[in-house]
């Protein structure tokens, strides 16, 4: 296991941020820590990285006791931080060089490095600009340079795309792949579901600081009753021929809001053909129509009743 | 990996251009004020000759003795009066009406004296004109009563001026009331070199900056970071003491005696006693950077006041009824280390601010790394 954490439990006060928090994250895996804002994901990355003081648990990385003096084991972690940690006063060359040289000492070695992180993340033309000079876009993919740039077998990403541009935001994923492929194991926290749908090979859903599921995307969605959602743009439809709707076979649920249909079937049943057939034979006139997998917003919400962003 | 962080701290902080404004231009701009301010001050003290008159009238131009003194004090580059004889009394009214002289002496029976208002020279024109009568009559007397003693030497110990009260200083320096402005201006200075230290420590806490939480994950030791950050701080405050001493020696000329080597000695303690100071009140402080820097600038200001830098007898107000603030204000100790260096050829006083500069020195230190040692964090 490269990171292994049993009955991790943190209070403030009577607030119990973590409780009894356990996981077990396998080397060259894309970990994927979900769960909306407060849920406990930053609070259980800086007591795994031994910044935060807990009340009970323990925490192993590489299988050893992580501790902040555990000098040898911090050289293999790097972290990017929810918060953009630069220097505004040193230029994007600069800051990358000063965070790799925390880690590495040799200076060849070190520039060789920089240099190779200042490409990763496609920064070579501002490698003389300011922090401030920089976009959101461009800021958070120098954050993520400083904490990569010694080539770090495990990499913490505490919601790195807060903030973000979608173009930005595609570049820090796929990058984070490319990670990944190299031989870094990856933990990626998030409150965005479709990042973590696209990227992580295992995730874990957090909720008010306890696990509430896990497994791989497949897994997860397997752990629900829901099944394919249709969405059909339909102007004018009457209230009987959405009881007749919802008596057909499959269908769990029929509700039409805003000029749209949204039809959701049982887990295994697909219905848009019978979906289908159904709106020509009551000449119900359509515009757009499509149909979708269950997301793990829907797993959440069908294990905690509430939404992933509430 | 220290040298590493040395020289990125240094960057970090050479290329903060408020704070190099605030510890080097602030100070060097204020000084050039003092100096525009006081440059005339000791020049003001000294004495001008007293614009007077005398009216020609028929008893001055047969007092042979009185126009004697009169026109021998008016004579020289040290003269009480710049003197003009008026043909008429109408003319020395209208001389004195139109402002051209103080006063105007009138001879007859007795000496009399005219002025239009009170002021300085008024009273040394009176202080004059009684001495005169005082001594004439005196002389008049004695000649009356026993000539003789005239021929022994009387007349010439009658004209004598003899002050029993003499200003020394304490040391071999000339005593200068402006100095003291420019020491409190080096301290202050000194004092602003707490926002270095503040840096250095809100760049070290992780549960002040996700920076600091940075530095706190990666493989090195916490203190000898936030110690070469603060060597890199301390380096740049003393170069802009340094710079400021400079400048005021030898663009104002302000003299800051012949021991150079103490007054460098004294730029470095304080330059330590700043960096430090910032660092313990940064560490001290949890909430947020605009509380420290408010803390730190109304420290600074307040203790530069009571040391005299906006009035200059506070320093000696608090010295007498409060000794015991004079010697826990930092800008005070500074600037009397200063002021102890040029007046006094004895080191005791000097050594004595310096033992107390110390002393806050390892109290700060001591206090910061009793804060920033804690390697985990209850919140963040």
């Amino acid at each position: 296991m490269i990171i292994h954490v049993k009955n991790l439990v943190k209070r403030y006060g009577d607030l119990v941020a973590l409780d009894h928090l356990s996981l077990d994250i396998k080397e060259g895996e894309i970990f994927g820590l979900l769960g909306p804002n407060g849920s406990g994901k930053s609070t259980a990355i800086n007591c795994i990285l031994s910044l935060l003081n807990y009340d009970k648990g323990d925490v192993e990385i590489f299988g050893k006791k992580m501790t902040p003096d555990a000098y040898d084991l911090k050289r293999d972690i790097g972290i990017v931080m929810q918060n953009v940690a630069v220097f505004d006063e040193l230029t994007v060359y600069e800051n990358i060089d000063y965070f790799c040289g925390l880690y590495v000492r040799d200076r060849a070695e070190r520039k060789r490095l920089v240099e190779e992180a200042v490409a990763f993340v496609e920064l070579d033309q501002f490698r003389k600009f300011y922090p401030k000079k920089l976009s959101g876009g461009l800021l958070r993919r120098l954050n993520i340079a400083c904490g990569i740039a010694h080539k770090p077998k495990l990499i913490i990403l505490d919601e790195p795309t807060v903030a973000v541009d979608p173009q930005s935001r595609n570049k820090i994923l796929e990058g984070i792949e490319r990670l990944n492929a190299q031989g870094a194991t990856i933990v990626y926290t998030s409150h965005y579901m479709e990042e973590v749908e696209q990227i992580c090979s295992r995730i874990v859903i957090m909720d008010k600081g306890r696990i509430i599921a896990s497994g791989t995307q497949e897994e997860l969605k397997a752990m629900i009753t829901l099944g394919e959602k249709i969405t059909v743009e339909a102007f004018s439809i009457e209230e009987e021929q959405l009881h007749q709707l919802r008596e057909l076979t499959g269908i769990v649920s029929v509700d039409h809001m805003d000029n749209r249909l949204v039809i959701k079937s049982d887990k295994g049943n697909n219905n848009l053909e019978t979906v289908l057939e159904f709106l020509k034979s009551h000449q119900i006139g359509f515009g757009r129509i499509y149909s979708e997998m269950p997301t793990l917003n829907d797993v959440f919400l069908e294990i905690t009743g509430k939404q992933l962003r509430d | 990996m220290f040298a590493h962080i040395f020289l990125y701290r240094f960057k970090c902080l050479i290329r903060d251009r408020q704070l190099v404004f605030w510890t080097l231009v602030f100070p060097i701009l204020l000084g050039t004020f003092f100096y525009m301010a006081f440059f005339n001050l000791n020049n003001d003290e000294t004495f001008h000759p007293i614009d007077a008159a005398v009216v020609n009238n028929h008893a001055y131009q047969h007092d042979a003795q009185f126009k004697f003194v009169i026109e021998h004090i008016s004579k020289g580059k040290k003269r009480l009066f710049n003197l003009k004889v008026a043909s008429t009394q109408k003319e020395a009214d209208s001389w004195l009406k139109t402002n051209k002289v103080k006063g105007y002496f009138t001879n007859g029976e007795t000496l009399r004296l005219t002025v239009q208002e009170s002021g300085l020279e008024q009273s040394i024109m009176k202080r004059f004109a009684d001495q005169y009568r005082t001594d004439s009559s005196a002389i008049k007397s004695i000649a009356k009563e026993n000539p003789k003693a005239l021929q022994n030497g009387l007349l010439s110990d009658l004209g004598k001026q003899q002050s029993y009260v003499k200003e020394i200083s304490g040391g071999s320096a000339k005593p200068n009331n402006v100095l003291n402005y420019f020491y409190s201006l080096i301290a202050m200075a000194c004092l602003y070199g707490s926002f270095w230290g503040m840096k250095e420590v809100t760049d070290i806490q992780a549960d002040v900056s996700a920076r600091a939480a940075r530095v706190n994950i990666a493989p090195v030791h916490k203190l000898k970071a936030f110690i070469a950050g603060s060597m890199a701080a301390l380096l740049i405050l003393f170069s802009e003491i340094l710079v400021l001493l400079a400048y005021l020696h030898f663009g104002l000329s302000i003299d800051f005696g012949p021991r150079t080597g103490y007054v460098v000695l004294t730029a470095l303690l304080g330059s330590m006693l700043g960096v430090s100071f910032g660092a313990f009140i940064s560490a001290l402080v949890k909430k947020g950077e605009g509380l420290k820097v408010a803390i730190l600038l109304v420290i600074s200001m307040v203790g530069s006041f009571l040391s005299g830098m906006m009035f200059l007898n506070m320093k000696y107000i608090i010295a007498q009824y409060v000794p015991l603030l004079s010697w826990v204000n930092p800008v005070n100790l500074l600037t009397d280390a200063f002021y102890a260096l040029y007046y006094y050829d004895s080191l005791h006083r000097y050594t004595l601010n310096m033992t107390m500069m110390v002393f806050f020195i390892l109290l700060f230190c001591g206090g910061t790394y009793l804060i920033v040692r804690r390697r985990k964090y209850a919140s963040l």
